[in-house]
């Protein structure tokens, strides 16, 4: 899992446009491990991200929605060159997180689990460089394989992305995801053009962040409402952490609202069902997961 | 009962005993009896249970909603609130997209009585025990390599049912533990508990995660795997299990002392690991990855004491020779 040093420039060709916004966002640097020599098999994956301070969370650590977002961003890139000339979509994410509290940088590694003809399955582990390489996460993502059409899927190989440099002065995550309260235990996206993907639909990982703070607000708000330990209905002491997201259709038009149910749990913990619709394309369901929430 | 000759008498599934029924082109539900022998730590049914319950539940759904072409399970996700203490449990499925390639479905299971009837939280309100989802690949039907007598005439209400089980369903299953500390346990393969193409069915296969991750986890916080109540499942089935036996393999990932520096066991997170089963008849290939996760018995809820033999409750697992 350590990375390679990097052979020289290896952008990808063409503009790097929306391809990069979320990792350039997070800072993602990206590293492809080509099968040893005379050997069978796919590109394996790294990954390493800075734990940046408007990135932390209430738990001390990244933020799982960031998490969720640069895991997306390894396992698709790891996805979509094992089925080139075709690409990916994500399909589904699912995430065990084990540790909040990050020092970072943290490092993530991907392997493909399984190749089919019509999807994907990566297997991605997560560890805490500043914590002696402990592990903090593992995740599976499964990507469904498309014909790219006119995107542009041609890159230098090994594909090499190095880590962008901090913005000057970046803004949190609500702020970069247009995330606002919405009623209740809704929260709304506004569907800005930097927030979609290659191909032109919402990023994933900006449901992910979608998914992460409409949780942690609605356990707030059904707290607040049941007169619970923290009536003010704020998440300042809630972090999500377990989370899976199931990407059903593309999400287009927006605006986008995370709908959330409160399941339940035992103390300090609870799971809370997020159903995401795009209410601009006739409020159609456009992703259904969870998210565990913990009190910390 | 069985539909089409699937499942086949003295099977796995009629030893859980289920009552299924299709509610609608686009739902369903499924009960099954929570028995001591199929109780986890807590005294509820076992998430591998359950999943085996909703991957019943979908199949059925599936088969409705996809005929002719047919399909099979892809990943699966459970995760408990609150034991699953019955006396039945019941899952009730949605469709949530039927697209050209998958098929997603949403369950919430509830504790019920025999009828059906909703039994209330603690605090007497309407609440599910578990939530989960499935995804099954479409399996184009001229292509289909079941066997001819796949039941597509379903009818809508099922019942598949047995003299059922009078022994704990992992030694039912002949589950057998290799390395606790590794998660490493053995399942045989064979007509109990092949599916409708002749792989291993994807419910056992999750309750062989299950299983492997209480182990793990009990080993790694002294707990013990009577002591731990694996609570979430996030399983990526990658291949059929055909030959066997199928063996697990754990790597732990945290003992409970990671989130937000509330674990350990005495704060009664378990942790969480990864399981592999691989497919040691097959040259040893990945059938399936499980993400895990396991509360102490005693901080979920634990209920009821569970089964009076075998696993969970201490007496000696039997260890391969």
């Amino acid at each position: 899992m350590t990375p390679p040093t990097p052979t020289g420039p290896a952008e990808p060709v063409g503009p790097a446009d929306a391809r990069h916004y979320m990792s350039d966002y997070f800072r993602l640097e990206r590293w492809e491990i080509p099968p040893a020599d005379g050997a069978e098999g796919f590109s394996e994956f790294g990954g390493r991200m800075p734990v940046d301070g408007h990135h932390r969370g209430a738990g001390g650590g990244l933020r799982t929605g960031a998490l969720l977002t640069n895991l997306d961003s390894v396992g698709g890139f790891l996805s979509g060159l094992s089925v080139l000339p075709r690409w990916i979509v994500t399909t589904s994410l699912m995430a065990t997180v084990t540790r909040l509290d990050h020092l970072g940088p943290l490092r993530v590694h991907g392997r493909v689990l399984r190749r089919g003809r019509n999807s994907v399955v990566a297997g991605l582990e997560v560890v805490d460089e500043g914590r002696g390489d402990a592990l903090v996460a593992a995740s599976t993502g499964t990507f469904a394989v498309l014909d790219p059409g006119e995107m542009n899927v041609a890159f230098d190989r090994p594909a090499v992305v190095p880590m962008p440099r901090p913005a000057p002065d970046p803004p949190p995550p609500e702020e970069f995801f247009r995330i606002q309260p919405g009623v209740g235990t809704t929260t709304r996206l506004e569907l800005a053009e930097h927030l979609r993907n290659p191909w032109g639909i919402l990023h994933g990982g900006a449901v992910a962040v979608l998914a992460d703070v409409a949780a942690c607000r609605a356990l707030a708000q059904a707290r607040g409402r049941d007169g619970g330990p923290d009536p003010s209905g704020t998440v300042a002491h809630l972090a999500a952490a377990d989370t899976v997201l199931h990407y059903l259709r593309p999400a287009r038009s927006g605006p986008v609202e995370a709908r959330c149910r409160v399941l339940g749990g035992p103390t300090g913990r609870a799971l809370v069902r997020v159903a995401v619709h795009d209410v601009g394309a006739d409020d159609r369901l456009v992703a259904l997961g969870s998210v565990v929430v913990l009190a910390v | 009962m069985a539909a089409g000759g699937y499942p086949p008498p003295g099977h796995f599934l009629g030893d859980l005993g289920f009552r299924t029924e299709l509610l609608g082109d686009t739902s369903a539900m499924g009960r099954t009896r929570v028995t001591r022998f199929v109780a986890g730590a807590d005294g509820g049914a076992r998430a591998g249970v359950l999943a085996t319950l909703v991957d019943v539940v979908g199949g059925l759904l599936g088969v409705r909603v996809l005929q002719p072409d047919w399909m099979a399970t892809a990943d699966l996700t459970l995760q408990l609130v609150r034991p699953a203490i019955g006396p039945f449990v019941e899952a009730r499925a949605d469709l949530v997209r039927r697209g050209r390639t998958t098929m997603v479905i949403e369950a919430l299971i509830f504790n019920v009585e025999e009828d059906g009837t909703e039994v209330p939280d603690p605090e007497g309100a309407s609440a599910p025990v578990a939530w989960s989802t499935t995804t099954f690949a479409v399996l184009p039907g001229g292509n289909r390599t079941a066997s001819q007598d796949l039941p597509f005439g379903l009818p809508p209400r099922l019942d598949i049912g047995s003299a059922g089980l009078d022994q704990p369903v992992l030694d039912r299953l002949g589950i057998s533990r290799l390395d606790a500390a590794g998660g490493r346990i053995s399942l045989p393969v064979g007509p109990y508990v092949h599916n409708s193409i002749r792989g291993v069915q994807g419910g056992v296969m999750a309750l062989l995660g299950d299983a492997a991750a209480a182990e793990a986890l009990g080993a790694a916080t002294g707990l013990g795997a009577s002591g731990v109540v694996v609570t979430d499942l996030q399983v990526a089935y990658l291949t059929l299990g055909r030959a066997g036996p199928i063996v697990t393999r754990a790597t732990v990932l945290d003992g409970g002392g990671g989130l937000g520096g509330e674990g350990g066991p005495d704060g009664g997170a378990a942790g969480s690991a990864v399981v592999e089963l691989v497919d040691t008849g097959a040259g040893d290939r990945l059938t399936t990855v499980i993400n895990a996760r396991g509360m102490a018995a005693h901080a979920f809820g634990a209920s009821r004491p569970s089964a009076p033999a075998g696993w969970p409750d201490g007496a000696p697992l039997p260890v391969a020779p």
